[in-house]
């Protein structure tokens, strides 16, 4: 690792002053994915922004409105504890519960979750050329490349995966993202807004202005009942990210479905919206998806490498699964 | 049996030599890298303070007493434990966040040392599998694994030590199989010494561990 400053600011407002008058700078929440790039020498800052110190970003708080606010430097551990989230966002609060192991959900942090790098070893290793790192083409897509973690959706000319098991449920719920944290205070952007697509010779996967942090996740309230399940699909039980996530979230009326939205992980650059899926339920009641729905919309668009054929599968059984959970769990 | 790592290691030429090298190293780093003095808390007029790029005083609480030591805001948890402290408990294997043998307690959760910088542990409380029992007195989970023979090469134990401690404080005499397999989930052991470590973590906790 290549060393560097580090600089300690005490709230949200001084770390992004801090990364203002420090091009270049980045920021560091648990460091659970970013010591892994710097010990790779993927990235080597000369400054970073540590969130140590920083004593107003990790409330969970129930607003008078009837929205969550989730503290972005909230750790996964924070989210799966509190009595707020299991009550009001179960499905946030198991999937939490369900990343990773307890030694990194005790660092991993909300924000640091959503900003993940992708776990392509193409980019994760110096030796192997990767578009975003200045390589002229993704050696994922060329014949011999290792598919298997890849990405099936928006995979051309970047095949990378967003890892992410927590987005999708985040996505799901209809969260926004309030970020800024300067004097000027801050603005929300729609969920989907967070992200970049890939760009050649960029590693960063956010959309944010020079400055700017993920402050807080906020969930809006809702005039009608709200149904949200997810479901996994991983090779190992645990310590591992996913190979495929769905989470589908339900808007009510009565027994129809008012409004679907379908979000899927693990399957491109970005957490990845399924809106045929999202159309496939819309309008319908209950007891008829229940008894039709078979996730294969949630699949579509999809544009599979030869190693990524099975995601697509997996894609509509978790789709599945998560609609069941939905309908499940109330 | 595997050594037991809470025992000073012998004298002499031992693998502590190898790091006595180590450990000059780091005087030199610190020698070498050290911002002037005064000149710590960064250019005038920031309102947070600044560490680095070269060694800074850090002052920990480590199993219950203050240490202060001289690392570079690069150094990891792990590396200060082991090469500045002397604490050999935690290992070093994957340095990834992938297998766990690095286990210690920070404000008494489990996390990976090696995915820790050393200056973020300012001010907070480390515990390292020395810090749970020293032999004659040890902890009712050490005790627990070396009667259920919960290792083999002993590589991975502080680690699981840690999480099973875990485990243990969280849930008490109720802890169930099911709470112990999630508290290990971030801990591999290639000797698959899984259910034995089982059986140590049921009867400690039994034991009210
Ligand atoms: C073995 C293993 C298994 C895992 N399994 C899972 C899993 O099942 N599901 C899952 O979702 N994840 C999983 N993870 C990933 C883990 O959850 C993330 O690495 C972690 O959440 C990152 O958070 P952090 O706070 O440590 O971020 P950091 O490492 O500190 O930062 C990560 C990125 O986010 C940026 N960043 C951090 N905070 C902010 C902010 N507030 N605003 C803007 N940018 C910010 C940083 O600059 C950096 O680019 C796993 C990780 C490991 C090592
Ligand atoms: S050495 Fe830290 S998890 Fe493997
Ligand atoms: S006892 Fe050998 S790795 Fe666990």
């Amino acid at each position: 690792m290549k060393a560097f400053r580090f600089l300690r600011p005490r709230t949200l407002a001084e770390a992004s002053e801090a990364l203002r008058r420090e091009p270049g700078a980045v920021p560091k929440a648990g460091g659970v994915d970013l010591l892994d790039r710097w010990k790779e020498r993927v990235e080597e800052p000369e400054v970073v922004v540590g969130l140590c110190d920083v004593t107003d970003g990790a409330a969970l708080r129930l607003e008078e409105d009837g929205a969550l606010v989730l503290g972005a430097l909230a750790t996964l551990a924070d989210l799966a504890g509190s009595d707020l989230v299991r009550r009001f966002l179960p499905a946030l609060a198991r999937a939490a519960d369900q990343a990773a192991s307890p030694q990194i959900r005790h660092r991993a942090t909300l924000g640091g979750n959503l900003a993940q790098a992708t776990r392509c070893g193409y980019w994760r290793l110096r030796s192997f050329p990767c578009l975003l790192r200045g390589a002229s083409r993704c050696p994922v897509r060329e014949p011999g490349g290792v598919q298997e973690t890849a990405g099936i959706f928006a995979n051309d000319p970047c095949a990378s995966a967003h890892p992410s098991s927590v987005a999708p449920v985040l996505g799901a719920l209809g969260a926004e993202i309030l970020v800024g944290g300067g004097p000027e205070g801050g603005r929300g952007l729609a969920f989907e807004a967070l992200w970049r697509a890939p760009e050649p010779g960029r590693s960063d996967v956010l959309a944010l202005e020079p400055g700017e942090l993920i402050r807080a996740v906020r969930i809006p309230p809702s005039a009608h009942p709200v149904r949200v399940g997810h479901a996994e699909v991983r090779q190992r039980a645990a310590f591992d990210w996913p190979l495929v996530t769905a989470a589908v979230g339900l808007t009510l009326d009565a027994d129809r479905i008012r409004e679907a939205r379908v979000w899927l992980g693990s399957v491109a650059p970005t957490p990845h919206r399924a809106r045929a899926a999202e159309a496939a339920l819309t309008g319908r009641r209950l007891a008829e998806v229940r008894a039709t729905f078979d996730g294969r919309a949630a699949a579509e668009g999809a544009t599979p490498l030869p190693g990524t054929a099975y995601k697509a599968g997996l894609v509509a059984v978790a789709a599945r699964r998560a609609l069941a959970d939905a309908l499940e769990r109330s | 049996m595997a050594e037991d790592p809470s025992v000073p290691p012998a004298r002499g030429i031992t693998r502590r030599a190898l790091f006595q090298g180590a450990g000059a190293a780091a005087a030199a780093r610190a020698l070498l890298g050290a911002t002037p003095a005064g000149a710590e808390e960064g250019p005038a007029a920031t309102p947070w303070r600044t560490q680095g790029p070269g060694a800074v005083d850090v002052a920990l609480r480590v199993n219950g007493a203050e240490r202060t030591l001289r690392v570079e805001p690069r150094v990891t948890l792990l590396e200060a434990l082991r090469l500045d402290l002397d604490l050999t408990g935690a290992k070093p294997v994957c340095d990834r966040s992938q297998c766990g043998a690095c286990t210690v307690w920070l404000d008494g959760r489990t996390v990976h040392a090696c995915s820790v910088l050393a200056v973020e542990a300012e001010g907070r409380e480390v515990t390292t599998v020395e810090g749970l029992g020293q032999p004659g007195r040890l902890h009712p989970v050490q005790r627990a694994f070396v009667e259920e023979d919960a290792l083999q090469c002993g590589f991975c134990t502080p680690g699981l030590v840690m999480s099973v401690a875990w485990a243990v404080a969280q849930h008490g005499p109720g802890l169930s199989e099911a709470q112990v397999r999630r508290a290990c989930a971030g801990n591999l052991c290639r000797c698959g010494t899984y259910p034995h470590v089982l059986k140590a973590a049921l009867k400690a906790a039994g034991q009210g561990g």
